[in-house]
C-alpha cells in the first residue's frame, strides 16, 4: 500500500514552543497508560500503588475523555504520592545500581553532572521528548538543593525525579501541531512518536521510536513505515490492542454491574473479571494471533474460559491451566462475542435480561449507531410486571413498542436484544421464560434473523460493523469523539482494512500511515471549555 | 418496522425447542454432583417443638448429657472407687476458682483431666484405654425408624424401618450413637453442623459421577464413581454450594467405581466388598478413607436433575470410628463440651457391632452404618495431569499426632494392656490443665492428686521422652503462655 | 497558668490513688475557658480498631433491609444512639484458599490484613491499623497505641506482620501512664518540631508550580481551563503541606483526668464493663491531644473468655456447649453474651463521641473499625463475621448504611477503610480476597 506523505520538514529540537506551533491536544494519561509507561521506563518491579481518577465515556470511548478531563486536588495528591513512591524506589539501594547510570563524586554532596545525566535521561523518556536546557537546569538545581538539605545525593535524585513524574509534561500527552504547508497542520515528530506508541503499545515511546523521531524518520514515508511495521510485529501490540478493545467493547461497564443474588446466586465476585478476560482473549486471539477476519468476531464459536465461566456456560473445565480454549458446539446458540457472558451480562438488569439495553449497546458499539435516551415520563411498570398475562420480556416490550413515540427508538434497538433472549442476564442459556417458549426472531429494516448465530451473521454481513470498528480506532488514536469524525478521515485506513480481508493489523497500518493520522485542526480551539456533554447512559 | 406480535405457532421456534429437548434415549450420558452435606445418617425422632436434648421417639431419655453439669459430672466421677469424696468435690468445684484469671478454663481443664482418668484403678487414661473403665452408660436409640441401607439383604427383628417404609435397614451405629448429643439432630447437632461448615469452607471436597449408555432416569447399566476432589467447593452469592462448577475426581485411596442400576431417577449401586469413600470430619486429622465393607450407595436424583440425596453405607471397623470421633481433638474436649462420653461410645459400639467378624475370635469388628449425602450438579472431570488432594503442612502435623494417639488406643484395646498416652498431642488435657491452673490457689491439690500423662520441668515445659520420632503437636500449646489460649480448646 | 510537668508527675508518684496536680489543663482553653476555636486548619483523621471475640448471632443481628434506614435488630440495639454515624457489614466472606481455616484466627487475621494466614496466631502482613499509621501518624508521639480490656498484653491484633503483635497496655493505669505519665508532651509547647520530610516535599511541589508558565503556552482556551484546574490542584497540595509545618492546635475540648489507679482487670464481665470505657476514654484523649492518631482496643481474645460471675462456663465454652433452642432457632445464653459485646462497643463510641472537637466530635473526625473472629462461634464458621465502622472520617465516609455483602470478600471493607482514611491505594488483599473494589457508595 502506498501512502504519500506531504509534510513540511522542520528542525527537530527547536520545535518546542515555536511561535507557529500550537497544542493540538492535551490528553491525560489513563491508569493503564501511566502504569505501562512507568513499567517500561523503570522496570516491572517498581510498585505503583495509588488511586486513579475515573474517566468517562464519550462517543462510545473512554479514550475520548482524556482530552477533556483534568486533575482534581484528590487526583493530584495521589499522583504526587505515587511519584514520590516511584522515585524513592528507583533511587533506593536495591535499584540504583541498575537504574542510576552514573556515580556521584560524593554520596552526600550535589553532583550536577551525574544529576544532569540521570534527570536528562529519564526526562526524555517521561516527557516523551528531550528536555530543554532550561527545563533540565531547573531540575538539576532542585536536586542539588534537596541534596544539600538532606545530606544525601540520592535523596536529591529522588526529589528531582519525583518532580518529573508529577509534572504535567508526563501526566498529559501534549501533542504539538506544526504547519504542514498551506492551511494544514500536522504533529511534530515527538508527538507522532507519542501518538503511535500509545495506540500500538499503550505506553510511552521507547528509545528506538524516540530516536526515529529525533532523526526525522517519522516524517518520511519509509521511515514511518519502518517504525509502524516494527510496532505491529511486536508482541507488545497485544497490550495496545487489549487497551483499545477494553475501551471499544466497554468492558469497564463491569465496574457497575451487580446481579440479584437470590435469582442468580451463581454470579459472584470472580465472574466479572473472568468474563472480561474471556472477551479480550477471544478478540486478541482472532485479531492478532490468528490474524483473522475481524468480522468473524461476530460468528466464531471459539473462546477461552476459566473454571468460573465454565459454570455459567455449564461445560466441563479441563483444569489444564487457569484458562482453556473452548469451542462451543454448533447447536449451542453461541456466536462470537455478542453471546459471551460479558456482553450478555453487562447490558442487562440485575434480575432479568434486557433486550433494550443489549440492543442499544450493540448498535452503539458495533454499528456506531447510538440510541437517544428515553423520554422523561416513561412508565416502566408494564414492562416489569411478570405477574400479568404477558409472560416473556419480549411480549412486554412489544406491548409498548406499538406506541409511536416509543417505537422509533425501540424498533431501532430492540430487535438485536430480542434475538439474544435465549440467554439470561448472567449469560446462561435458556429456552423458556416463565413457562413460555422464547421467540428469538428479530427484524431490522426488513432483514429478519433469529437467535445468536442469526444475529452474528447479521452483524458479520453488515458493512457498518467494520466501518464502525475503523471509526472507533481512529477516534481512540486521536482522542476525538467518534460521533463527530468525518468518514473521509479514515477512508484510507478503511480501504486497507477491507482490501486485506478485514485484518486488524492492516487496519492499524493503514491508519498509522494515512495522511489523516497526524493531521490536526488548523486553528487553536477556542470558545467554552470542553466539558463532557450529556452522556448516553447504557 | 414490522415486529412479530404473535408468539405461538412459530414453526421455527417449535423446531428449535424440539432439537434442544431431553436427550433421546440410548445415548451415552454423564451426570456429576458435588456433595454439599455429608454426615452420619441419623434420624431425629424428637418432636419439633421440644428441645433437642429432650426425649423423643428415638431417644426415650433424650440425648446424652455426660459432664453437662455438676450433677452429671459427679455421676461420672463416683464410678471410680479410688476417688475420695474430697477429690470429687474439689474437681467439681475447684477451691478458690474465683481467684483464677480464667475460671471457666480452670473448670474445663480440671474436669477434662478428671474425665480422662476413669479407670478401674488409678493412673489409667481411659480415652486411650477405654476397656479399663466400666461402661458409663450410653442412652441408645429405641425407635424403629432409621435412615440407611439394607446391608445384609435380610429383614431381621433388630433391623430398622426406613423413613420411606423400606424394611431391613441396617444402621447399628445409629442405635449405638443416635442419642449422642452432638449428632442427634442433623439440623442443629453441633458436630453435624461443624463438619458440614468446615467441608463447605474448604476442608475437603467429595464428588460423585454417574455415567450410563441408556437414559439418566432409567438405566440398567450405569456406573457410579465417588471420591475426593482436589478442587475447593465453590459457594454462591447466598452461601449455598454453587451448581455446575467443574471438579476433578482423583482416583486416590478414597475412590471407588461401582456398577449401578437406575429406575425413575433412583440410583442403586452394586454391593462391593470394600467401598472406599472420603470420611466425614471437621478437622484435618479425620480426613481419610471410610472403608465400608459390603458397601453400597443409593442416590435419588430429582426429576430435573438439579439435586441428589441419598446414602453411602456399609460396615466400618468400629475402632476406627471411635478413634476418628474421640481424637479429633482430645477425648475430653468433646466430652466436657458436647456432652458425649467416648468411653460409653466405645461400649455402645462394642455392644451393637454387627458385622465383619474376626476370624479368630468371632467377635464383630464392624458396625453397620451409613453417611447421608446431599449433592448439587457439577461437572466432574478426570484430571488432565495427575492431581492430588493437597494437605497443608499445618494439617499434616496435626494428623501425625492423631495417628499416634489412635495407634495407642488400638494397641490398648486389642491387647487389653494399658498403654501410655503419647505426649505432645494434648490428649488428657496435658499440659493444658497444668498451665491453666497456674494461678489457682488450690493448684497443688490437683497437681498432686490428679494423674497426668507426663511431667513438666521447672520451666513448665513438657518433659518429652527420648525422641525416637519427633512427636508433633496435635493441639497448639505455646510454652510461654501461662494461661490457656483459644487454640487449646476448639 | 504555667503547668510544669513535674507537677503532674508528683501527683502520680505519691500513691496509687494519685491526687493529680490539676484535673483540668487550662492551657488548652482560651482566656474565656472556651475550647480553642477551630482554626480552619485541616483536622487529622484518627483511626481506631475495636476487637471483640466470638461474633454475634446471625438471625438476631443482621438487618433484613440493606442500605439506609435499615431496621435496628435486637443485637444492634445497644448501638442505636450511634446508628447514623455507623456502617454495618453483613454477609462478608473469608476465603482461605489453600490455607487451613484456623479456628479463632483465620477470620480476624483476614479482616485485618486481607490475607488468609498460613500459620495460626500469625499475620501474613502488616495489619491495617499499621498501614494506616504509616501514613497518618507522621510526627505524633506514638505511632499507635493499643490496650486490652481483658488484662492480657498479648490480646492485641495490631502487628507489623508475622507472629509478633504490638504489646497492649493491660490496664487503665498502664495506659494512663504511657499516655499522660512521663514523656507527656504538651503540644502547645514551643519546642515542637515539624517533620523534615514535609519541607522537602514542598520544594518539589513548588517546582511543579513553576512549570505553569511554560506549559500554558500555545494552549487553546479549553485546554487552558483544564490546566488551570491542574495547577490549582498543585496549589492545594502545597497548602496542605504548609499546614503540616505548623504545630497542631488542639481544637478538642478536653480535660486530662486523674490517674485511674489500680483495679482488677480480667475476664469477669463487671470488670470488663468498668475497664473498657475507661480505656476508651484514655484512648480518646490520646487521639484528641494528638499523642497518637491510631488507637487499638480489644475486649478479649478471639475465643473470648469473658464470663458472667456465677456462670461456670463463660462465653467461649458456652458457644460450643449450649444447644440451639429449637423454638428460637439460636443459643439463648450465647445471644446474651453477644449483646454484651455490643454494649461494650457502644460504651467505646460514647467516649469518642463525647469529646467535642471543632464543629463535631472526635468520633466524627475518626474512623473506628470493629470486627470479630467468627460468624457462628459454635462451629467456627467464618462466613458473615460481623464488621462495623463508626465515624465519618472527617467527611470522607458516608454513614448510616447496612451493606449486605452477599459473599463479597472481607477485604473490600479494609480497602474502603483505607481509602476513607486518605490512603492512596488501589487494591488490597491476596488470593481470592484480592480486590480493587471498595464500597465506593460509601466514599464521599
Amino acid at each position: 500500500m502506498a501512502v504519500i506523505l506531504v509534510c513540511a520538514v522542520f528542525g527537530v529540537g527547536s520545535v518546542w514552543a515555536a511561535d507557529n506551533s500550537h497544542v493540538a491536544s492535551l490528553r491525560r494519561l489513563s491508569e493503564q497508560e501511566y502504569r505501562n509507561s512507568i513499567a517500561d521506563i523503570f522496570g516491572k518491579d517498581i510498585a505503583v500503588q495509588g488511586m486513579f481518577e475515573p474517566q468517562v465515556r464519550m462517543g462510545g470511548l473512554v479514550a475520548t475523555s482524556t482530552a477533556v478531563l483534568s486533575v482534581t486536588p484528590a487526583g493530584f495528591e495521589s499522583f504526587s504520592k505515587m511519584a514520590d513512591s516511584i522515585a524513592t524506589q528507583v533511587t533506593d539501594e536495591k535499584h540504583r545500581g541498575k537504574l542510576v547510570s552514573c556515580n556521584p563524586k560524593a554520596a552526600n554532596a550535589p553532583d550536577d553532572a551525574c544529576a544532569s545525566e540521570f534527570l536528562g535521561h529519564y526526562g526524555l523518556l517521561l516527557f516523551r521528548r528531550p528536555l530543554t536546557s532550561a527545563e533540565l537546569r531547573a531540575r538539576v538545581n532542585l536536586a542539588g538543593a534537596m541534596t544539600k538539605s538532606s545530606g544525601d545525593f540520592y535523596a536529591g535524585l529522588r526529589y528531582g525525579l519525583a518532580e518529573l513524574i508529577q509534572s504535567p509534561n508526563f501526566l498529559f500527552r501534549k501533542e504539538m501541531a506544526v504547519p504542514a504547508g498551506g492551511k494544514a497542520y500536522t504533529l511534530d515528530p515527538f508527538s507522532r512518536a507519542t501518538r503511535l506508541s500509545y495506540l500500538m503499545w499503550d505506553t510511552a515511546p521507547d528509545a528506538e521510536l524516540l530516536k526515529a523521531a529525533e532523526a526525522g524518520d517519522l516524517n518520511t514515508a519509509a521511515g514511518l513505515e519502518k517504525q509502524v511495521d516494527r510496532l505491529l510485529a511486536s508482541p507488545r501490540l497485544e497490550t495496545g490492542m487489549r487497551a483499545f478493545f477494553t475501551d471499544m467493547l466497554e468492558l469497564d461497564t463491569f465496574d457497575n454491574v451487580s446481579k440479584d443474588a437470590l435469582i442468580y446466586p451463581k454470579w459472584g465476585g470472580a465472574m466479572a473479571p473472568s468474563a472480561k478476560e474471556e472477551t479480550l482473549r477471544t478478540t486478541i486471539n482472532l485479531a492478532l494471533r490468528e490474524n483473522g477476519d475481524m468480522r468473524d468476531l461476530m460468528t466464531t464459536r471459539k473462546t477461552f474460559i476459566n473454571r468460573s465461566l465454565a459454570a455459567i456456560y455449564d461445560v466441563d473445565f479441563s483444569f489444564g491451566g487457569d484458562w482453556m480454549p473452548y469451542e462451543f458446539p454448533a447447536d449451542s446458540g453461541r456466536s462470537g462475542i455478542v453471546t459471551q457472558v460479558s456482553t450478555l451480562s453487562m447490558f442487562s438488569h440485575p434480575g432479568q435480561s434486557s433486550p433494550t439495553k443489549r440492543g442499544v449497546a450493540l448498535m452503539d458499539i458495533f454499528l456506531c449507531e447510538p440510541t437517544p435516551t428515553p423520554p422523561a415520563n416513561v412508565d416502566f411498570s408494564v414492562i416489569n410486571d411478570t405477574s400479568g398475562p404477558l409472560k416473556t420480556v419480549r411480549e412486554r416490550l412489544m406491548a409498548h413498542a406499538t406506541t409511536p413515540t416509543c417505537a422509533s427508538c425501540h424498533t431501532h434497538s430492540d430487535p438485536i436484544g430480542l434475538s439474544l433472549e435465549g440467554f439470561n442476564t448472567i449469560g446462561g442459556r435458556r429456552l423458556t421464560e416463565n413457562g413460555q417458549l422464547i421467540d428469538l426472531s428479530a427484524t431490522i429494516k426488513g432483514t429478519t434473523f433469529r437467535d445468536g448465530p442469526g444475529l452474528g451473521k447479521y452483524l458479520h454481513d453488515n458493512p457498518k460493523y467494520p466501518a464502525c470498528l475503523a471509526r472507533k480506532l481512529y477516534a481512540y488514536a486521536k482522542g476525538v469523539d467518534s460521533e463527530e469524525v468525518d468518514a473521509t478521515a479514515f477512508k484510507a485506513a478503511y480501504k486497507n482494512f477491507t482490501d486485506s480481508g478485514y485484518r486488524m493489523r492492516a487496519l492499524l497500518k493503514g491508519l498509522a500511515e494515512s495522511p489523516e493520522f497526524f493531521s490536526t485542526p488548523a486553528a487553536i480551539q477556542d470558545a467554552s471549555a470542553e466539558q463532557p456533554t450529556k452522556l448516553a447512559s447504557h | 418496522m414490522t415486529l412479530r406480535t404473535s408468539l405461538l405457532g412459530s414453526t421455527v421456534a417449535v423446531a428449535a425447542i424440539a432439537a434442544l429437548a431431553q436427550p433421546a434415549a440410548s445415548a451415552p450420558w454423564t451426570r456429576g454432583f458435588v456433595v454439599g452435606t455429608y454426615g452420619f445418617a441419623f434420624h431425629y425422632g424428637g418432636r419439633p417443638e421440644s428441645a433437642e436434648t429432650d426425649p423423643g421417639a428415638d431417644c426415650p431419655r433424650g440425648s446424652s448429657v455426660h459432664f453437662a453439669d455438676e450433677e452429671n459430672m459427679r455421676k461420672a466421677l463416683v464410678q471410680q472407687p479410688w476417688r475420695s469424696k474430697e477429690e470429687i468435690d474439689n474437681i467439681i468445684r475447684p477451691p478458690g476458682i474465683e481467684k483464677a484469671r480464667l475460671p471457666t478454663y480452670v473448670r474445663f481443664y480440671v474436669w477434662g483431666r478428671a474425665a480422662s482418668y476413669r479407670g478401674w484403678r488409678k493412673g489409667i487414661e481411659t480415652y486411650v484405654n477405654p476397656f479399663a473403665a466400666p461402661d458409663p452408660g450410653q442412652p441408645q436409640v429405641t425407635g424403629r425408624i432409621a435412615d440407611g441401607l439394607n446391608l445384609d439383604g435380610k429383614v431381621k427383628p433388630t433391623d430398622f424401618v426406613g423413613t420411606d417404609g423400606e424394611k431391613g435397614i441396617d444402621n447399628a451405629l445409629y442405635r449405638a450413637w443416635g442419642c449422642d448429643a452432638p449428632f442427634r439432630n442433623p439440623a442443629s447437632g453441633t458436630l453435624d453442623l461443624r463438619e458440614n461448615t468446615q467441608m463447605q469452607e474448604g476442608l475437603y471436597t467429595v464428588v460423585i459421577r454417574i455415567t450410563g449408555n441408556q437414559d439418566p432416569r432409567n438405566d440398567s447399566d450405569a456406573t457410579v464413581e465417588i471420591g475426593y476432589s482436589p478442587d475447593k467447593i465453590v459457594r454462591d452469592a447466598v452461601g449455598n454450594v454453587a451448581s455446575d462448577y467443574s471438579y476433578r475426581i482423583v482416583k486416590s485411596e478414597q475412590y471407588t467405581r461401582l456398577k449401578a442400576k437406575i429406575k425413575d431417577g433412583v440410583v442403586e449401586t452394586e454391593q462391593v466388598d470394600r467401598l472406599h469413600v472420603p470420611r466425614i470430619g471437621w478437622f484435618p486429622d479425620q480426613m481419610g478413607d471410610a472403608d465400608f465393607h459390603s458397601g453400597r450407595l443409593r442416590l435419588k436424583i430429582d426429576a430435573d436433575g438439579r439435586a441428589a440425596a441419598g446414602f453411602v453405607g456399609g460396615y466400618r471397623n468400629w475402632l476406627d470410628l471411635l478413634a476418628e470421633n474421640t481424637f479429633a481433638q482430645t477425648g475430653a474436649e468433646q466430652g466436657i463440651r458436647d456432652h458425649e462420653d467416648a468411653v460409653s461410645l466405645y461400649y455402645a459400639l462394642k455392644r451393637n457391632a454387627d458385622g465383619m467378624p474376626d476370624p479368630k475370635t468371632g467377635r464383630n469388628t464392624g458396625i453397620s452404618m451409613a453417611y447421608r449425602i446431599k449433592a448439587v450438579p457439577a461437572h466432574v472431570v478426570d484430571p488432565a495431569k495427575p492431581a492430588q488432594v493437597r494437605r497443608p503442612e499445618e494439617d499434616e502435623k496435626r494428623r501425625k499426632g492423631y495417628e499416634m494417639v489412635k495407634a495407642a488406643m488400638l494397641k490398648a484395646v486389642s491387647t487389653r494392656t494399658v498403654q501410655e498416652v503419647p505426649l505432645g498431642t494434648g490428649e488428657g488435657q496435658f499440659p493444658a490443665m497444668e498451665r491453666t491452673i497456674a494461678d489457682l490457689p488450690s493448684k497443688d491439690f490437683f497437681l498432686k492428686t490428679l494423674d497426668a500423662p507426663g511431667k513438666l520441668d521447672e520451666n513448665g515445659k513438657v518433659i518429652m521422652p527420648k525422641p525416637k520420632n519427633e512427636p508433633p503437636r496435635q493441639v497448639t500449646n505455646s510454652p510461654a503462655t501461662a494461661v490457656a489460649s483459644a487454640d487449646d480448646d476448639q | 497558668m504555667t503547668l510544669h510537668r513535674r507537677t503532674l508527675l508528683r501527683g502520680m508518684f505519691q500513691g496509687s490513688a494519685a491526687a493529680m496536680g490539676v484535673p483540668f489543663l487550662d492551657c488548652f482553653l482560651d482566656s474565656k475557658g472556651q475550647a480553642l476555636a477551630a482554626t480552619g486548619q485541616h483536622l487529622p483523621t484518627r483511626f481506631s480498631t475495636f476487637f471483640f471475640g466470638l461474633g454475634l448471632t446471625t438471625s438476631l443481628w443482621v438487618p433484613k433491609k440493606a442500605g439506609l434506614d435499615y431496621e435496628t435488630t435486637s443485637q444492634l440495639k445497644p448501638l442505636e444512639p450511634f446508628k447514623s454515624k455507623m456502617n454495618v457489614f453483613s454477609g462478608m466472606r473469608v476465603m482461605v484458599d489453600d490455607n487451613p481455616n484456623f479456628q479463632h484466627w483465620s477470620g480476624n487475621a483476614a479482616i485485618a490484613t486481607g490475607i488468609a494466614p498460613t500459620k495460626a496466631s500469625q499475620f501474613d502482613s502488616k495489619t491495617i491499623d499499621q498501614t494506616i499509621a504509616d501514613v497518618i501518624s507522621r510526627g505524633t508521639r506514638f505511632k499507635s497505641v493499643a490496650a486490652a480490656a481483658s488484662g492480657d498484653p498479648k490480646h492485641c491484633y495490631s502487628s507489623l506482620g508475622g507472629a509478633n503483635t504490638l504489646p497492649a497496655d493491660p490496664s487503665p493505669m498502664a495506659l494512663y501512664t504511657r499516655l499522660f505519665g512521663p514523656g507527656f508532651q504538651d503540644p502547645s509547647k514551643a519546642d515542637w518540631k515539624p517533620d523534615p520530610q514535609v519541607m522537602l516535599q514542598q520544594s518539589v511541589l513548588s517546582a511543579v508550580s513553576d512549570e505553569r508558565k511554560d506549559f500554558m503556552k500555545n494552549l487553546g482556551a479549553g485546554d487552558k481551563t483544564r490546566m488551570d484546574q491542574y495547577f490549582t490542584s498543585v496549589r492545594e497540595a502545597e497548602l496542605q503541606l504548609a499546614a503540616e509545618l505548623k504545630r497542631p492546635e488542639i481544637v478538642a475540648k478536653v480535660a486530662i483526668p486523674a490517674a485511674p489507679g489500680e483495679m482488677p482487670v480480667n475476664y469477669a464481665l463487671p470488670n470488663v464493663r468498668t475497664v473498657t470505657p475507661l480505656m476508651a476514654k484514655l484512648g480518646a484523649l490520646a487521639l484528641a491531644t494528638d499523642q497518637t492518631r491510631v488507637f487499638n482496643l480489644a475486649i478479649s481474645e478471639p475465643g473470648s473468655n469473658i464470663f458472667v460471675p456465677g456462670d461456670p462456663l463463660g462465653y467461649h465454652i458456652t458457644t460450643h456447649m449450649e444447644a440451639i433452642d429449637q423454638n428460637l432457632g439460636y443459643q439463648p445464653r450465647v445471644a446474651k453474651y453477644n449483646v454484651y459485646s455490643m454494649e461494650l462497643l457502644a460504651s467505646v463510641l460514647k467516649e469518642l463521641d463525647g469529646i467535642p472537637e471543632g464543629d463535631g466530635t472526635l468520633l466524627d473526625h475518626s474512623l473506628l473499625f470493629a470486627y470479630s473472629d467468627q460468624s457462628y462461634a459454635k462451629i467456627h464458621a467464618v462466613d458473615g463475621i460481623p464488621i462495623m465502622l463508626a465515624g465519618n472520617a472527617n467527611g470522607r465516609l458516608k454513614t448510616g448504611y447496612h451493606i449486605a455483602g452477599g459473599g463479597a470478600p472481607v477485604s473490600r471493607v479494609g480497602l474502603t477503610v483505607q481509602k476513607a482514611m486518605g490512603l492512596s491505594v488501589d487494591g488490597w488483599g491476596k488470593g481470592s480476597m484480592e480486590t480493587k473494589n471498595a464500597y465506593t457508595e460509601l466514599l464521599a
